[in-house]
């Protein structure tokens, strides 16, 4: 689908895209991390797939750049120059304007893992589909139902459960929302 | 013939922490049926299937299904229409209630609002089994929701609170409660004491929104 988003969101994105960039210059994969939940504020409201692929692609970075285990695999160097390139094409298009070759370039992402093959492949999977639950997650924890954002992200619930589960998202003191004595009350009221 | 309305998320959490079998038991204790609508269906049997992770407890999902514990609800064509009527206008409603810089946020989805929708047309609105956040602090404190939206979002929201109506008719059970009944009419087959309050926690960790607090508070009671 056609990516539309609007000016200020649009800044927004290029602006961390730029921070990544930096960041990358001093391999922070911290900050990098940092920088996809700034992404995350924008995508909960909006919720633009195009938008989301962004903070899923950073985090991914930021995990590429963690584990350097991956970086003794066959065809790392190519993937990881091309890898850049395609967010650098993201920056440009955006400061031109181009939504649709900004779109084209999330593709182009998708294009890059799908075209790798053995271990690097899987391990990229891998870090792909755990950038999405953790993106997922944090979505969840901005207020978006849990069925909602799974479907955003494309994961099932039962994996989104599984890990928020993990987070404090529970234990947010607004989430308390009537007194522990009244809801086993209730209960046990409905099996009376 | 009384019913409660299962939302995903508890029979996931029930599946994920091998305690199914409670389930069961629960469901004959009750008396009366557990509900799914067929959004449901697909999300907590029919999907994961597909998933090899997840394929096992789905299965034990099915036979649950086969074996009528959990059910679709015995609903009337007309009632059908109905219920997809309502499921439509909740989603809508529920997601024309926050707006944030001239935008409404997408709150909830067709699973949710259908559970929603299920309970609306039945007698008495039977209660619903719900773990995820959202959708049982729309019901029970929108206004909280709001607050935690704008702290998480940092920005302000502009509520229609006129919705909130909407939404409190609806009664909401965790999958901790369940599990409180499950422990305290003796279903669970391991007596020790500290069987409570592990399940509690395991049903925690795999996505039901309870705070530590609240389950120190429910072991305490017993």
């Amino acid at each position: 689908m056609f990516p539309f988003f609007k000016m200020e969101e649009k800044e927004h994105v290029l602006e961390v895209l730029e921070n990544v960039k930096k960041a990358l210059r001093k391999k922070d994969y911290i900050e990098i991390k940092n920088l996809s939940d700034k992404v995350i504020h924008i995508s909960s409201i909006h919720q633009d797939s195009n938008v989301i692929s962004v903070a899923v692609i950073i985090y991914a970075l930021s995990k590429l750049i963690e584990r350097k285990n991956y970086q003794t695999e066959k065809n790392w160097n190519d993937f990881y120059v091309n890898y850049l390139r395609n967010i650098d094409d993201m920056i440009v298009a955006l400061r031109k304007d181009n939504l649709k070759k900004f779109h084209d370039e999330i593709q182009e992402n998708r294009e890059l893992i799908q075209g790798l093959s053995g271990n690097l492949k899987i391990y990229i999977q891998d870090v792909f589909s755990r950038a999405k639950v953790n993106k997922a997650s944090r979505i969840y924890e901005h207020g978006i139902s849990m069925e909602k954002t799974a479907k955003i992200l494309g994961i099932s619930l039962w994996e989104l459960a599984e890990y928020a589960g993990k987070t404090g998202i529970g234990d947010v003191n607004f989430a308390v929302t009537m007194p522990i004595k009244k809801r086993i009350k209730f209960a046990e009221e409905v099996f009376g | 013939m009384k019913s409660l309305i299962f939302d995903s998320g508890p029979i996931i959490n029930f599946a994920m922490n091998g305690l199914l079998p409670l389930l069961e038991e629960l469901q004959k204790k009750f008396k009366g049926d557990f509900l799914i609508t067929k959004e449901v269906k697909s999300e907590i049997i029919d999907r994961p299937l597909t998933i090899k992770r997840f394929q096992l407890q789905a299965f034990q999902i099915k036979e649950l299904f086969r074996k009528g514990v959990i059910k679709h609800a015995d609903i009337t064509p007309k009632q059908v229409n109905e219920l997809r009527k309502i499921r439509e206008h909740l989603m809508q409603v529920a997601n024309n209630t926050f707006k944030i810089k001239k935008r409404y946020v997408h709150l909830i989805d067709k699973g949710e609002s259908a559970a929603l929708a299920l309970s609306s047309i039945l007698p008495n609105n039977p209660p619903l089994v719900v773990d995820e956040r959202t959708t049982r602090m729309l019901c029970e404190n929108p206004n909280n929701l709001k607050k935690l939206m704008e702290k998480k979002l940092h920005t302000s929201i502009k509520p229609n609170t006129g919705n909130y109506s909407y939404f409190e008719k609806f009664k909401i059970i965790r999958s901790t409660e369940l599990m409180y009944i499950a422990y305290k009419k003796g279903l669970c087959k391991i007596k020790d004491k500290g069987v409570l309050e592990a399940a509690l926690y395991g049903l925690k960790f795999k996505g039901c929104s309870i705070s530590e607090d609240e389950i120190q508070e429910i072991v305490r009671t017993m």
